[in-house]
């Protein structure tokens, strides 16, 4: 598939009795990182930052996922990433921190059906069950650096980075077919 | 029925009959049957040629450690494996195999010479052999061994089928489903705990498809394993087949290699061949069971030789007699049930000889009551037959001395050397053995993973042993877990157990010299070869295995290992545990390349990463080239253009008018935070402090040694955040450099950086009407010279969409770099591709960014440099900040290394001939020195240039800055080149086509 | 493949998800330019090659991205311990101990 990331539709890319793999609508994606009291920044976004690894926190229309120490990533609406940023920005002097525009980075594969969890297994070498249903974690699948996130027992979202798409669907596509030939 | 299948025995269906070719004769079995049950069904012992000697050779087990029944299988274009052993290889309709090792035919082979000729293929007969004349080796001694070499032959088609790979974590990982493995998985499968219970064989059962007189908790054996798999099922193990243990690695890390298809006679759609499985389980237990070991003696390798148990599974799982008139040599008891067995199935055993001088007594009376002859202290000292066993030869041994001979006629000799636990993966995990005099073998001993060895593999015999040390053994794995396992308990009745005696070769009344008694038949290792071995001054087992070949290939010590040790201790003079034991390799069996692949192959062979704008590149003709993960254009050609003519027409074009360029693939870092610019300045050579925000600059990193490691614009977006762009290959290698730093070294300074390589699609933008194309797109800033001077940086708005310019030029032309959000790319591109009509606007790729470039003097780190070049080497200094304290790779800039006389320095080159220079073409001061020349330096980038009018090179040369004017030469194969050694600047060095 | 324990994360993970990062306890001199040419060959390229326990730097790249430290035993590939960058090197002496 030579298609780049833009170009895919927003209906199922795959759909097998496994398995369906679909593209999530585009979003606004934030990378903040900040150390200390995050105090202030939990006032200006709302919500109170988790500081396990993991670990995710939303409120309204904003989630936010600890990736790091120091590290967290936002998902947003497309509209809300500017008033984020001013929200932020009002809070700069009083907690340094870094807040970069990352919405335009990566697209999210949406992973769902009765063996997504398997799915996974084809490129990621980690255990799916240690990523509790309702957190998330920054991982490795089939060799590139991506972001899981499991929202139900059988229905994930995977963060990638837009030009490892192409490589990495082609990888779940074959999946989806294999997994549902197996159950077959 | 075939003649030798006996009818009610068996697992196989003979409702459903298959028929398959085997060297384009065609044989019929049934669904159930291997290659070779099948064919010793057919009475067909003949299956293939020794690797060295060429002699026939028949099936010697019934399993995976077969040695010699190796053939190659066929399914079509492509689809043809060599090396199946034909015990494994299950049958279906239209299966074609062959023989291998044989010219013209296998029951006539030309290559049998070698056999005659043996006294010269001793051990380390390739050493002695291809020692001289030197002049031999290219014409007559490669060759000989090339062809002689290898076993089978290699496929030449591309294979058509797919392979997979999983990763799989588990509790519990049991390898072997045969009594001890089944009752480990029933113990250990408490509620909560998963267990994966895997098995390299069809079905599961293990040493029960083999014996189905044992009756287990009062039930047949087939039927008490029938329920019990259908009650582990239930429990939630998963039971795998086919599948393979094939390494053991770190951690409880093991490999599985699960075969899908290459049992079926259709292909079922989305199916790989074969799935490679990466399990993690918390606990292991091998319950691998044992591998029985042929007798050493004269003429043990005649097809009708084969291992007593293997006879029987021949017989209780596929029911075939081997023979009808088997003679069984063992000096163990489990031959002789093999013997029973074959008796009452209708074959006439025509003695069991036993090498021991006593035998439990009902074992000698049953076998009265059969009438089968009993020699007790014989031992077996040559077999006759063509291409099948016609004879055996037994003589009666008394002391340490061997009685006349005895001939019998048989058509099988069904031979046990006794068993010896299978080690393979136990070995794999580092595990020590331990030696056991009595059994005269290793047993597993200590191991540093959560791993536990059940059943036969521990060296148990008999059913019920096996079951309740699997049942031990699953309820220790249990305990480990900290969850309580199931008890259980067997009582099994006809349970066969039984003693023996282990030996070297056996002895002989012949001279054991001539003897041809094989240890490994894959190899043609005999014992006479190894004996020589340790004549000729091999002490340790390692050599010998290398000397002799003992071992090696698919067998990796199956059947070979204790005979080997055996007789090479006894020619050592030493206890076997002080000899050892060579290392047991994965895989444990041979594993197709494809399953290591798994999905890596053809258009997902590797990750590649492309752009927004890759689509409307290939649409437009491009071609590409790989650069790290990335493809990029590499040219354009139009219809009739080759690589040369598309290069000089895209430089042509941008340096008159305009030319558009993807760089999206520009590593790009935000650096943002209170201390960004105390960043940059510790990390970059250039001074940061006094960029002003909307301004940019060339950074030059460096490593801490004082070499240049990376370059790139860096633009101050405001006063704590800086856009950082790196070079395409560099992106993640800098960013990791900068997070150690900053993790690493000054944890205190509050910055953050953050990739963006892919949040922006890079539009690049050169040439004299650069500007003029752009403008009317613009929002926010006037592309004047004034407004927006070279090395500014901006956000704006660019045909509608936010956008980051910045005026930039790797060119040496009027250049813009538009960076908008990533999806926005290819509409931007497009909008300025319609627009830049009027302007004969040009595509083009990295080969002409590579010449313009060149043109220019710029660098490309990584073709222009080393890893062993400074800035000052390559005429940077002004790049260096004199006045900052410390910054990566300062001080290394004052090694002593790094300031001496003579560097090699970054020069430009012009031929005196007008020839083009090759890139990496070594350059010396004088053409006529004695060779080895003293080689002062080479080309780094070498191009065709339109604008210069004759071709450029850039080149490092030794002290070349000071040698402007100076002749070098660089010596070709054909001649030798002249050239000029010239500033690197062959274009506008007044930089006045920068000016808008 | 070994399994690694992240000490930011808290989690033991496969070792595809990390880096190799060179010897750990090399510290950069505050003043490099201070450094005489031994001292800064030393820093520079010197390092051990332990048969044992080993000081060594790994990085959760596909994780967390941090960097860290581990004492890794060469010869059983075994990890004793990880540790957070900028925390005290283990005493050896208790880590084998509670190994054997």
């Amino acid at each position: 598939m030579n298609a780049p990331i833009s170009s895919f539709d927003p209906f199922a890319l795959v759909e097998t009795s496994a398995a369906q793999v679909r593209v999530a609508s585009p979003c606004g994606r934030l990378s903040l990182r900040a150390r200390g009291d995050l105090a202030p920044l939990n006032a200006a976004l709302g919500l109170t930052l988790p500081e396990k690894i993991g670990q995710r926190v939303s409120a309204g229309n904003l989630e936010a996922i600890c990736l790091g120490p120091d590290e967290w990533k936002l998902e947003t609406e497309t509209g809300a990433v500017a008033g984020i940023e001013e929200a932020c920005a009002k809070v700069y002097a009083e907690l340094p921190h870094a807040l970069v525009d990352i919405s335009a980075r990566e697209a999210t594969f949406v992973i769902e059906g009765v063996r997504a969890a398997e799915l996974l297994t084809l490129g990621c070498p980690r255990d799916i069950a240690t990523i509790e249903v309702g957190t998330g974690r920054r991982t490795v699948f089939d060799g590139a650096t991506v972001l899981i996130w499991r929202d139900g027992e059988s229905s994930f979202r995977m963060d990638v980075w837009n030009s490892f798409a192409p490589h990495l669907f082609a990888l779940l596509d074959t999946g989806c077919r294999e997994l549902a030939a197996e159950a077959a | 029925m075939s003649e030798y299948r006996v009818s009610g025995r068996g697992r196989i269906d003979t409702a459903q009959p298959v028929s398959f070719t085997f060297d384009g004769a065609t044989y019929r079995g049934f669904k159930g049957d291997t290659v070779a049950s099948a064919l010793l069904a057919n009475g067909v012992h003949l299956m293939g040629r020794s690797f060295k000697y060429h002699r026939p050779r028949g099936a010697v087990a019934a399993g995976s450690e077969e040695p010699n029944a190796l053939i190659g299988t066929r399914r079509g274009a492509g689809r043809f494996e060599p090396n199946t052993r034909a015990t494994v290889q299950e049958i279906w309709n239209g299966l074609e195999t062959s023989s291998q090792n044989k010219y013209p035919s296998l029951k006539f082979d030309v290559g049998a010479v070698n056999d005659a000729a043996y006294m010269l293929f001793s051990a380390g007969f390739y050493y002695k052999t291809f020692m001289w004349p030197k002049s031999f080796w290219d014409k007559v001694y490669e060759p000989f061994i090339r062809a002689a070499a290898g076993l089978g032959v290699s496929p030449t088609e591309e294979d058509p089928d797919t392979y997979a790979s999983r990763n799989l974590h588990c509790d519990v990982l049991i390898v072997g489903a045969g009594p001890s493995g089944l009752a480990a998985a029933r113990a250990a499968a408490a509620k909560g705990v998963s267990v994966v219970l895997v098995d390299e064989n069809a079905e599961a059962g293990g040493t029960l498809l083999s014996e189905p007189q044992a009756r287990i908790d009062g039930k047949p054996a087939w039927d008490w394993l029938a329920s019990e798999l259908a009650a582990l099922r239930e429990m939630g193990v998963r039971i795998m087949t086919r599948t393979t243990a094939i390494g053991y690695y770190h951690q409880n890390m093991i490999g599985l290699c699960e075969k899908l298809t290459d049992h079926l006679a259709e292909l079922p759609a989305d199916t790989p061949r074969e799935r490679l499985w990466r399990v993690r389980a918390r606990q292991v237990v091998l319950a691998q069971g044992a591998l029985e070991k042929p007798l050493v003696f004269h003429g043990n390798d005649r097809p009708g030789v084969m291992l007593a148990g293997s006879a029987q599974t021949y017989l209780n799982r596929y029911g075939v007699l081997v023979g009808k008139r088997p003679v069984v040599l063992t000096c163990h008891d489990s031959a002789w049930y093999a013997a029973f067995d074959l008796h009452r199935a209708g074959a006439k055993v025509q003695a069991i000889v036993d090498t021991r001088g006593s035998v439990r007594e009902e074992l000698v009376s049953e076998a009265k009551s059969l009438g089968i002859p009993v020699k007790l202290s014989h031992t077996a000292s040559a077999t006759s037959g063509r291409l099948r066993v016609s004879s055996i030869r037994v003589n009666p041994v008394s002391g340490n001395t061997v009685g006349a001979g005895e001939k019998i006629a048989c058509d099988a000799v069904l031979m046990s050397g006794g068993w010896t636990p299978s080690l393979h993966l136990f070995s794999h995990t580092k595990g020590k053995l331990a030696w056991d005099d009595d059994r005269t073998t290793f047993l597993p001993d200590v191991t540093p993973e959560d791993c536990v060895i059940a059943g036969a593999s521990r060296g148990l015999w008999g059913i019920e042993a096996a079951l309740t040390d699997g049942a031990e053994k699953g309820r220790a794995v249990a305990d480990a877990l900290g969850v309580a396992g199931n008890a259980v308990a067997y009582a099994v009745e006809d349970d066969r157990t039984g003693t023996g005696v282990s030996h070297k070769e056996l002895p002989t009344d012949r001279s054991p010299g001539k003897a041809k008694a094989f240890v490994d038949y894959q190899n043609d290792v005999t014992a006479k070869d190894l004996r020589l071995a340790v004549r000729e001054g091999m002490r340790s087992i390692e050599h010998v295995k290398r000397y002799t070949t003992n071992g090696m290939a698919t067998d990796q010590g199956k059947m070979s290992n204790i005979n080997g040790l055996n007789i090479a201790s006894d020619a050592l003079g030493k206890k076997q545990p002080q000899v050892g034991l060579t290392t047991f390799r994965p895989p444990y069996t041979p594993t197709s390349f494809g399953a290591f692949a798994g999905y890596h192959r053809g258009a997902h062979f590797e990750l590649t990463r492309k752009t927004q704008i890759d689509a409307w590149a290939e649409e437009n003709g491009a071609v590409f080239e790989p650069v790290g993960q990335w493809r990029r254009a590499w040219y354009f050609p139009k219809p009739g253009e080759d690589m040369d003519a598309a290069v000089r027409r895209e430089c042509k074009a941008t340096r008159s008018s305009v030319g558009i360029f993807d760089a999206s693939t520009l590593g790009k870092i935000e650096v943002v935070g209170p201390d960004a610019v105390e960043f940059m300045n510790r990390m970059y050579t250039n001074p940061w402090t006094k960029l002003a925000p909307g301004r940019c600059r060339y950074g030059l990193l460096l490593g801490d040694d004082g070499y240049i490691r990376d370059d790139g614009v860096i633009g101050r977006m405001t006063e704590d955040r800086f856009h950082v762009t790196t070079t395409t290959g560099g992106a993640a290698r800098v960013l990791n450099m900068m997070e150690d730093y900053l993790q690493t070294e000054w944890p205190d300074l509050n910055v953050w950086l953050t990739s963006t390589t892919e949040q922006w699609s890079t539009i690049a933008l050169n040439g004299p009407n650069a500007a003029k194309l752009l403008q009317p797109f613009v929002e926010g800033v006037t592309l004047t010279e004034e407004a927006f001077p070279h090395m500014s940086c901006v956000e704006c708005t660019v045909a509608g969409m936010p956008a980051r310019l910045f005026r930039v030029s790797f060119t040496g032309e009027i250049g813009f770099e538009v960076n908008v959000p990533a999806p926005m790319g290819r509409k931007l591109w497009e909008t300025l591709w319609e627009a830049g009509q009027q302007y004969d606007i040009t595509v083009y790729g990295t080969e002409t960014m590579h010449v313009l470039r060149a043109e220019k003097g710029y660098i490309i780190v990584g073709q222009d440099t080393d890893g062993t070049v400074t800035p000052y080497d390559c005429g940077m200094g002004w790049a260096v900040g004199k006045k900052k304290p410390d910054f990566v790779g300062m001080r290394g800039l004052a090694r002593p290394d790094l300031v001496a006389e003579g560097r090699k320095q970054f020069v430009g080159l012009l031929t005196e001939d007008g020839s083009k220079l090759e890139e990496g073409a070594q350059i010396v001061f004088d053409p006529k020195q004695q060779i080895p020349m003293t080689m002062v330096g080479h080309v780094t980038s070498s191009y065709e240039s339109e604008e210069v009018g004759q071709p450029i090179a850039l080149a490092l040369v030794q002290g070349g800055q000071n040698r402007m004017g100076d002749t070098v030469y660089i010596p070709m194969p054909d001649r030798t080149i002249a050239a000029k050694i010239t500033s690197t600047i062959f274009v506008d060095p007044e930089n006045a086509r920068l000016k808008i | 493949m070994l399994l690694i324990h992240c000490p930011y994360c808290e989690e033991t993970l496969p070792e595809a998800e990390f880096a190799h990062a060179g010897q750990a306890h090399i510290i950069r001199p505050e003043n490099p330019s201070a450094q005489t040419d031994e001292e800064w060959e030393s820093f520079l390229f010197i390092r051990s090659n332990v048969k044992g326990p080993h000081y060594e730097r790994w990085r959760h790249l596909h994780g967390c991205g941090r960097f860290f430290n581990a004492v890794r035993d060469t010869v059983s590939d075994r990890f004793l311990t990880t540790y957070k960058a900028g925390a005290p090197r283990p005493d050896l002496e208790t880590l084998t101990g509670e190994v054997k």
